[in-house]
């Protein structure tokens, strides 16, 4: 009798209820869908930032490089949704002999690049072939190429050190060394040292071609490299080899490269021709470089190398971000795991503030709602006092009486719930496409939540229309018209 | 045998005296009936009686208990237990049918029967209206359901606030015998009315005054006297 009389009640005064009915779903609808909004910001929102480049490096320790194991180790350990690229860096200098022009250039994975920085600009396209590459702003403007040129890149070993390979201690007597340092405003001054039987220089022939030449090429001269005869390796600026006065970089560039000199024989120059295929413009330092494919750097430079660094974006917020950090130093494979502390902050810091405004936003609605359903059930009540007065006369406790608005205002949570979950959802859809683009899955769990939540609003606001219904004096209402 | 009696019963509205002083006694299985001009406190005796209000002074015995000074709650029981009501207006819940608003009242006081519910639709009638909803039904036929609706859970006593007051002849007569049913069947009836026809039905007339008892007759004939016979 007790679900006969509010479903009647709900059924057979349809127009009334519709109205509490809609406040309560409307409400129910804004507040499922801000808390599906809410819940999902942070994956919409780390998507989003995951578009502003990479915030996490892994660098290799102690000096070293990063191999390619190690380098996978550390990639195993992420979820594989979570993971949206791994660009790896290797740098090297090449050199354009003829235009005299020296400049870094990346080697890396063009398809990952565009993963970890999609905010990269490129005239053209990412290289996709052999000996393709892509040329920063900078450089481009510098040196003057454009799309479709070729350049001519040559590889020149410098110092051991800068190969990663061990130095020997001793040059070995009689051998001829080679090496290189880096000179006045970048450019690479090269050379070659001969010694004779017992060690000491015989000759040191300096190729400052990079250098400016009035007052570096003076390096390149008798004057200059003549000191080095008859001593031994290390030699000393300033006591062995007087510097050049007005070109003091170069100088010490010349006595770095004959310090730093082996005889690694093998390595020779190598020159290969590679066609540019995009201008990289990023209003940052990636300007300066130009990049080319893991394996076209491999083929020039001889050897497979490993990596200076690998920048990883990962859809992750910063306390999680720190985790996979943790997971890959406690590897002790010697990668160094680094958060990018100025993405990863800012990203924090907006999510943050992002969440706070959605969940004063839900709070207001929240408490609008409440007031609209209260202000309905309030209506209601009056409309019915004579009713209610009649069944209290009719013996209804103070409590009968609760009971059944309660009962009716918990259905009505109910439907308004439903409703509310299944609008809200269609709701928080319509805002994640217009404003990022990409749908949300649907939570199950939301379903009973927002019904309880809808029942438990429901409940709340309609106590004091119900304390109204209590208090109604029968004898009052029932009395003549 | 007595089961209600008024002692001195007095209703203040601020400077008003609803009720003056009344005192009153009702034998268990009378038929009395109320009169008096408007404003002479009728409808302020009957919701006293009907636990529905608590007189200023006074006592009021049913059953032997002083219901004058009980809590709400215990009014609302005794209301529940041991009276029907039956108003002027009709006054039914008008979302439900005619049966389900018989059932209302036998949900409050115990269990909903439908078939009986549907029993006592028959016994006044309607049995064939049971599934009209009141916009559905005449004013008689209203009060026919709340007739019903006021025996349905066979009450010692029913208040009958002016019960023909919005009805054609054809329809009093139908609820007076009613009453006279009812009357037999050992149902205490206190009914308040204008009409002589109605007030000759009762056993016994009390009239009332400015808030005073002015009169009481006894109707000689009456509780012998079938309400058919006003036919
Ligand atoms: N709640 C109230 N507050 C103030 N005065 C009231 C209240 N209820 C009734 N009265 C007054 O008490 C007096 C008696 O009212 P009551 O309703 O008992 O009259 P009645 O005899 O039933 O009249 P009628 O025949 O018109 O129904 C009236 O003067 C009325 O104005
Ligand atoms: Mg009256």
């Amino acid at each position: 009798m007790f679900l006969r009389m509010i479903t009647a009640s709900l059924l057979r005064r349809r127009s009334r209820m519709l109205v509490a009915l809609l406040s309560i779903a409307i409400g129910a609808t804004i507040l499922s869908g801000l808390v599906t909004i809410y819940y999902d910001v942070p994956r919409q929102m780390g998507a989003q930032f995951r578009n502003y480049g990479a915030n996490m490096i892994l660098l290799p320790g102690d000096g070293a490089t990063l191999t390619t194991d190690a380098a996978e180790n550390a990639l195993a350990v992420f979820a594989r949704d979570q993971l949206i690229g791994a660009a790896p860096y290797r740098y090297v200098r090449l050199d354009m002999v003829l235009r005299q022009q020296s400049f870094m250039a990346a080697g890396t994975d063009f398809e990952q690049i565009q993963k970890t920085s999609p905010y990269f600009s490129v005239e053209g396209r990412y290289p996709e072939n052999e000996r393709e590459v892509l040329v920063g702003k900078d450089i481009a403007d510098t040196i003057g190429v454009k799309l479709k040129s070729v350049m001519e890149l040559t590889y020149r070993p410098t110092s051991a050190a800068s190969l990663g390979a061990a130095r020997d201690d001793t040059p070995t007597p009689g051998a001829t060394l080679s090496g290189g340092a880096e000179g006045w405003n970048g450019g690479m001054v090269y050379v070659s040292v001969r010694l004779d039987g017992e060690g000491y220089i015989e000759t040191v022939e300096v190729d400052a071609s990079n250098q400016t030449n009035e007052i570096g090429g003076l390096c390149a001269q008798e004057l200059f490299t003549s000191q080095f005869v008859g001593k031994k390796i290390p030699v000393t600026l300033g006591s062995d080899v007087d510097t050049i006065a007005g070109a003091t970089m170069t100088s010490a560039a010349v006595v770095e490269a004959v310090n730093g000199a082996s005889n690694i024989a093998s390595v020779a120059n190598k020159t290969s021709n590679f066609t540019v295929v995009g201008i990289l413009d990023t209003g940052g330092d990636e300007e300066s470089y130009v990049f080319i494919s893991l394996e076209d750097m491999a083929a020039l430079t001889g050897e497979a190398g490993g990596l200076d660094v690998m920048e990883l974006s990962v859809s992750a917020a910063q306390d999680e971000l720190e985790q996979y950090a943790s997971a890959i130093q406690d590897l002790n494979s010697g990668v160094i795991p680094r958060l990018v502390k100025r993405v990863t902050r800012s990203e924090t810091a907006v999510l943050s503030k992002l969440q706070a405004l959605v969940f004063l936003v839900t709070a207001v609605v929240l408490l609008l709602t409440m007031i609209c359903v209260s202000t309905t059930m309030m209506a209601v009540i009056s409309e019915r006092r004579k009713e209610i007065g009649l069944r209290k006369a009719l013996g209804a406790s103070d409590n009968g009486i609760r009971t059944e608005f309660l009962g009716e205002a918990l259905l009505l949570g109910v439907l308004g719930g439903v409703l509310g979950a299944i609008l809200g959802f269609a709701f928080a859809q319509l805002v994640s496409v217009n404003v990022f683009g990409s749908s949300i899955t649907f939570q199950p769990l939301l379903l009973p939540v927002t019904i309880l939540v809808s029942m438990a609003v429901t409940g709340v606001s309609c106590l004091l229309p119900i304390q109204r219904a209590v208090e109604i004096d029968p004898a009052l209402v029932l009395k003549g018209e | 045998m007595s089961l209600l009696t008024l002692k001195n019963v007095s209703k203040i509205y601020g400077e008003l005296k609803a009720l003056d002083d009344v005192s009153i006694h009702v034998d268990r299985g009378e038929w009395i009936a109320i009169m008096g001009p408007s404003g002479s406190g009728k409808s302020t005796m009957m919701n006293i009686i009907g636990c529905m209000d608590k007189p200023t002074m006074g006592e009021v015995l049913m059953d032997g208990v002083d219901i004058s000074k009980e809590s709400s709650k215990k009014l609302t029981e005794i209301r529940r237990d041991k009276i029907g009501l039956i108003f002027q207006q009709f006054h039914m819940v008008n979302y439900l049918t005619a049966v389900e608003n018989v059932m209302v009242s036998q949900y409050y006081h115990s269990m909903p029967e439908e078939a009986e519910a549907l029993e006592a639709l028959s016994r006044v009638g309607l049995r064939d209206r049971a599934r009209h909803l009141p916009s559905q039904l005449s004013g008689g036929e209203q009060q026919r359901v709340c007739v019903a609706r006021a025996l349905i859970n066979h009450p010692e006593l029913i208040l009958a606030d002016e019960p023909t007051g919005n009805l054609d002849e054809a329809n009093e007569n139908i609820v007076l015998d009613l009453f006279s049913q009812l009357h037999e069947e050992g149902t205490t009836l206190i009914v308040v009315t204008h009409d002589t026809e109605v007030a000759k039905a009762a056993q016994r007339v009390i009239v009332l005054d400015h808030g005073r008892v002015a009169m009481e007759t006894n109707n000689a004939h009456a509780g012998s006297a079938k309400a058919s016979s006003f036919l």
